[in-house]
């Protein structure tokens, strides 16, 4: 380490700032211990604060999240590093753990900010904005998100030509060009693995058109036309700005694909495709939603009941793998596939197709530990190694696993996952003492 | 009288403002009287709206506040303590349901809902301009915890509990403990056997002093509230000793054994789910406590098995033990779904069982696959027998049970690796193997399983003559459609309901869900509380779950326990009837309604007056509508507060 | 919109209870089965608290019924509830019948908390009832 100053000591470091990582964060808070949040994006919140409504109850997903966010941010055992990531986690002799915060800066003062977004809009600078996935502007400096916490703003430092006018526009004084990188030894009785998962980048399956067609989009790119936060506030297709009339679902988009390398199912994009199938019907009453899938995974408390509502309301469902997706000269999409039931390859004509991604590991996981001494399962996700009976406990002793770390899951899962990491982990440290 | 009250009109992104006008809600109610500030919010219960609101408290110096949004079940709490950090009484707040009550229960009528509504939030206003500031009171409560079942579920709440420091009771009704799992043999994926998962947290629950296990054991009554529950357990007599190992003669066991042999009563094994037999005398294979059990259902008293082991005793009573608790964890697990007389042939047709009775099957038979002498070379297996009960299938479960898909395809592989040669047929309604669990439906599918769907309103036939079974389906898959199979066996792949016959929900008041499960209140914000305080879920009690998801479940309930009763106190809502001495000339029907005895008479210079115990009172109400002279009321629920939020409703 | 002129909407006080049946309202809303609207909610801890000079104030004020959505059996405070609930009715029936008013504009049941499907179908009838008789 270079030249280290101080180190930090916590009862548990929690590494992720999603679902899981508040949960296990706020339980382990919530017993009396003193907890650090660390979380690489600029807020914490995770990916479901991203979210529109949430399956099978539809809440809002920042009904559920920003409550959270809001009581794991002014809990006073919880200390949250946001823009920061941890490494070099090891065991000492003495079965603490070691590692290295590593604090990214934002050249905005957090404590001075308020978030007000003078800077935002002084700023010459307009780049993709990363949390409306693609689909809108930003500018380089910039508050992330609406509901983003903590609320402050911060430089986009590859995109700025620093001209100065965020520094001239702000009221507080709060913008810093001089912030460098911070490093900080912390030492912790445990640590919370809830690093989350990558979504299934499909731009990779050329028959698909991603990024070719316009009308093709991801499920999380209609997530977040979905959601009131959204860019459009309405729900168009990209191509020509047309409201989409007929729109098809190719579930198992990076799932259940070996040729792709993924095997498994992920659990999520059958339920969530169908609340997105409701929320479209909902927003365009006279538009026709297609699911096409292989096979239908409402497995949780109330999900089957939810399919069956999906259903009623008029969803269609056709059992078929998607072969090809080719486009017409009018932006509409042919789909290509094979009907499972009539035994044919069939066509379909669409004016929106929306690919139903599944989740992936997050590679950045074994990447915090020196050697990377822990252990990933074949598909890349934390190992567990008591499944039956502590399935949050992974290889190296005093280390746990919450939320799709240790491979996908929904968030009700998710939560009771936490749950278990901060038990187990609670357990383990009580234990020693 | 509140006279600077502010009011939050949440538009919940978009979920009330797509039917509920929030602009005109605002302007009908911001002239109201005392209101001095009226605001929209796009979500109010976001960390930035919530400083919005401590400021707007400190700076209008408000002294009563409204928010509009969702069900005060989901975040009366939230906004409850950000009045409290804006240094506002908790109790000056109040939550305007406009969600569930307003704008998605009338979403077919807009402008209804949006009058519902306003009347909502008129009504919230004018009983937050009478609130009062109350102060919640702490109590002392027990750093124990009730655990009701020793599955794995509860079995796991008990360590984890008893590792963080609270005392547990851990009562099982069966006189062996691992519920279901016991009856397992190889689990998916670890290849570890139910037997050895029980034997490991048997062992843990063993050597942890603070866990008190008590077997034969149901509870039978409980009254007081969180933080103090009064618990009568009764324990059925186990009809042998102590269990006192010290003193154990060498040949104990022996001669148990020979008494087991002796005893003349014998009644259909329900471990291995009627498959076999057992005497009234028994001991489970694998059973722990490893000391035999007396079915006392079943037991005629006629001594055989005294004669040769003195150790047992028919005389044994039935104890009741009263025990306190500060919460009470409800792990009573599941039962198979028990297919009806002729549900796809069973119990009419000779080899078709369950799916539970095959994983006992597979652990009694011995090395070659039989059932009833045939050796078994092709098996059916029927899925979603008694779930997703929905068109052309009868019945009230509509959910789907999540494990038997993994569970049974996981079975037929066992089966198939074991005793090699078997044909396995699934007849599925699409293979639900979530998750990494695709690995075990792909790997069945690469030893030769046969994958049949049925239509939805089409189920498999099965149906039997001359000895002959044969399973029909119209499988979508195919182009010929109609397939038969003539299977040696028929396995229904049953799924998991409520536990039959069980008290503990009606004992405890924890209601349950549509699917007959004990319901949390919310799948997200509180997974293993009930509406309850202090009553917890574990396992499968709460809805189907395999044996991580289980595990995930019993960590979760015993953290979120001992967060509640470590602390040694317990805050109890303020809620709690008032008595007007004034007006009061005891008659002692209020005394006479409380179910908690928290009234007393006592005598005053001219009369005698009710007077309310504080410490026992738990605010239910009931002694006020008994007053003659009306001189009771409920803090919080005042006669005033009631009929001014009638009158605003009514304008 | 349609608004209907003329008739006067039917108005329905509801006295709900915090933990058994204000539950199986907010799941009505949840599954969007429609009631009507014109149906108000008062939520108590104990539907054997409610008394009947705060039902009878309803009706003064305008309430053309009350339903009361008791714990029944559900009750977390006691065997007893059922039993008081309907005592308090059939009290509060007496006073109606005093006043002159139709003792079958007050009706109770025992709403468990996911009977969502019986409230909305009592609520209807409460107001099917009232809309005949006014």
């Amino acid at each position: 380490m270079t030249g280290q100053t101080d180190k930090l000591e916590y009862d548990v470091v929690v590494v992720g700032g999603g679902i899981a990582g508040q949960e296990s964060a706020l339980n382990m808070a919530d017993s009396g211990l003193k907890v650090l949040l660390v979380e690489k994006d600029l807020s914490i919140g995770g990916k479901m604060i991203h979210l529109s409504k949430v399956f099978p109850t539809l809440d809002c997903g920042a009904c559920i999240t920003t409550p959270k966010v809001s009581e794991t941010a002014r809990h006073p055992n919880i200390t949250i590093a946001t823009n920061s990531e941890i490494g070099d986690i090891e065991r000492l002799p003495d079965g603490s753990l070691r590692g290295v915060l590593i604090k990214h800066p934002r050249y905005v003062i957090e404590k001075d900010c308020t978030g007000g977004g003078d800077c935002e809009e002084a700023c010459p600078v307009i780049v993709e904005d990363q949390f409306q996935y693609g689909m809108v502007g930003r500018k380089a400096a910039y508050v992330p998100f609406s509901i983003a916490n903590p609320r402050v703003a911060t430089i986009d430092i590859e995109n700025c030509i620093l001209c100065g006018a965020c520094e001239r526009a702000c009221p507080a004084d709060a913008i810093d060009f001089t912030q460098k990188i911070e490093k900080r030894e912390v030492i912790a009785k445990a640590v919370i693995v809830a690093t989350g998962f990558r979504l299934f980048d499909p731009s990779i399956i050329e028959n698909y058109g991603l990024g070719r067609f316009r009308n093709v989009v991801t499920s999380m790119q209609m997530e977040r036309q979905l959601v009131p936060t959204r860019p459009y506030n309405n729900v168009l297709r990209p191509k020509d700005g047309k409201v989409p009339d007929n729109i098809a679902y190719v579930l198992c988009t990076g799932s259940r694909d070996i040729t792709l390398g993924n095997p498994i199912c992920s659990q999520v994009c059958c339920m969530y495709s169908m609340k997105q199938g409701q929320l479209l019907l909902g927003a365009l009453p006279m538009a026709d939603v297609t699911i096409y899938y292989i096979n239908i995974r409402a497995f949780g408390k109330g999900f089957e009941e939810f399919y069956q509502g999906t259903r009623d309301m008029g969803v269609e469902f056709v059992k078929a793998k998607v072969g090809t997706i080719e486009e017409k000269e009018d932006g509409d999409l042919i789909l290509r596939y094979e009907d499972a039931q009539e035994g044919e390859v069939k066509e379909a004509e669409h004016d929106l197709v929306v690919l139903s991604v599944g989740m992936l590991s997050n590679p950045e996981a074994p990447m915090m530990f020196k050697g990377g001494a822990l252990e990933l399962d074949e598909f890349g996700y934390v190992r567990q190694v008591d499944m039956l009976s502590n399935p949050a406990s992974t290889n190296i002793e005093g280390v746990f696993v919450a939320g799709t770390a240790s491979g996908p899951m929904d968030i009700p899962d998710s939560i009771a996952s936490a749950g278990a990491a901060s038990a187990e982990a609670l357990s383990f440290i009580k234990r020693k003492a | 009288m509140k006279s600077r009250i502010g009011v939050y009109i949440c538009e919940c992104g978009s979920n009330i403002s797509d039917y509920v006008d929030v602009e005109k809600v605002k302007a009908a109610v911001e002239q109201e009287e005392g209101v001095v500030l009226a605001k929209i919010t796009m979500f109010a219960c976001a960390d930035s709206t919530q400083q919005e609101i401590v400021q707007d408290i400190q700076e209008e110096k408000l002294d009563g506040m409204v928010v509009a949004s969702c069900s005060p079940k989901l975040h009366l709490g939230t906004f409850r303590s950000v009045a409290e950090r804006a240094g506002l009484n908790r109790y000056n707040y109040v939550q305007s349901n406009i969600r569930e009550q307003a704008s998605w229960a009338h979403s077919d009528k807009p402008a209804e809902a949006t009058e519902k509504a306003i009347r909502n939030v008129k009504a919230a206003i004018a009983r937050t301009r009478l609130s009062v500031a109350m102060t919640p009171s702490m109590i002392p409560s027990e750093n124990t915890a009730l655990v009701v079942g020793a599955g794995i579920a509860g079995m796991r709440v008990a360590i984890d509990l008893a590792d963080t420091g609270s005392k547990v009771y851990l009562v099982e009704k069966d006189h062996f403990v691992g519920g279901r799992t016991a009856q397992w043999g190889e689990l998916f994926p670890t290849g570890q056997t139910g037997t050895e998962v029980i034997e490991d947290l048997y062992r843990e629950v063993g050597k942890r002093e603070n866990i008190n296990l008590y077997t034969g054991c149901e509870v039978v009554s409980k009254s007081g509230s969180m933080g103090n529950f009064e618990v009568q357990l009764r324990i059925d007599p186990r009809g042998i000793g102590s269990g006192d190992s010290t003193a154990v003669p060498a040949d104990f066991e022996k001669r148990l054994t020979h008494a087991i042999d002796a005893c003349p009563v014998v009644v259909a094994d329900s471990f291995d789910f009627g498959l076999t037999e057992r005497k009234a005398l028994y001991l489970n294979p694998g059973g722990l406590p490893g000391l035999p059990a007396i079915d006392r259902a079943a037991c005629t008293r006629c001594g055989e098995c005294v004669k040769i082991c003195p150790e047992i005793d028919l005389d044994q009573k039935e104890e009741l033990l009263d025990i306190k608790a500060g919460s009470v964890i409800i792990a009573s697990g599941f039962d198979p779904y028990e297919p009806k007389e002729g549900e796809f042939g069973y119990r009419q047709i000779d080899n078709v069982i369950t799916m539970q009775q095959f994983r006992r099957l597979i652990e009694i038979c011995g090395e070659r696959l039989t059932f009833g002498g045939k050796e078994i070379k092709s098996i059916a297996w029927i899925f979603c027998v008694g779930s997703r009960q929905t068109g052309a299938l009868e019945g009230d479960n509509k959910y789907c049970a999540r494990y038997c898909c993994t569970s049974a395809i996981h079975s037929a592989v066992v089966a198939k690796k074991r005793f090699g040669d078997i044909q396995n047929y699934h007849f599925t309604r699409g293979v639900r193997t979530y998750g990494k669990y695709e690995t075990i439906y792909e790997e069945s599918s690469s030893l030769g399983d046969i994958y049949l769907q049925s239509f939805e309103d089409d189920p498999p036939v099965i149906s039997s003559e001359n000895g002959t079974t044969t399973v029909k389906i119209n499988d979508i898959l195919t182009e010929e459609k109609e397939l038969e199979v003539e299977p040696d066996l028929v396995v229904l792949v049953t799924g998991m309901v409520p536990r039959a016959g069980s008290t503990i929900g009606s004992i405890m008041k924890a209601p349950a869900g549509l699917d007959g499960f004990f319901n949390e209140v919310h799948p997200k914000l509180k997974p293993v509380e009930t509406v309850i305080d202090g009553i917890f879920l574990a396992g499968t009690s709460q809805g189907p779950k395999n044996i991580t998801e289980t595990a995930m479940s019993a960590h979760s309930s015993a953290i979120k326990t001992h967060t509640l009763i470590s602390k040694g106190e317990i805050e109890l809502e303020p809620t709690m009837a008032i008595v007007d001495r004034t007006i009061c000339e005891w008659c002692g029907k209020c005394s006479e309604a409380c179910p908690f005895d928290a009234i007393d008479e006592v005598k005053e210079d001219t009369k005698s007056v009710a007077v309310v115990n504080e410490a026992a009172c738990k605010g239910c109400g009931m002694c006020l509508p008994v007053c003659p002279v009306n001189a009771v009321q409920l803090k919080g629920f005042m006669d005033s507060e009631i009929e001014a939020m009638i009158d605003a409703m009514s304008e | 919109m349609t608004e209907e002129k003329g008739k006067k909407k039917i108005s329905i006080l509801v006295f709900s209870t915090e933990k058994i049946s204000d539950p199986a309202i907010d799941l009505a809303g949840l599954l969007k089965q429609h009631y009507p609207p014109e149906v108000d909610n008062i939520s108590v801890p104990c539907s054997s608290g409610i008394k009947p000079v705060w039902i009878m104030h309803a009706f003064e004020r305008g309430f053309d019924g009350v339903f009361i959505a008791a714990d029944g059996t559900d009750c977390p405070f006691g065997e007893t509830c059922s039993e008081k609930t309907a005592e308090i009715v059939s009290r509060t029936h007496e006073l109606m019948k005093e006043k002159g008013i139709d003792p079958a504009k007050l009706r109770m049941a025992a709403i468990c908390s996911v009977c969502s499907q019986a409230f909305v179908k009592l609520v209807k009838d409460l107001a099917d009832y009232l809309d005949e008789t006014s």
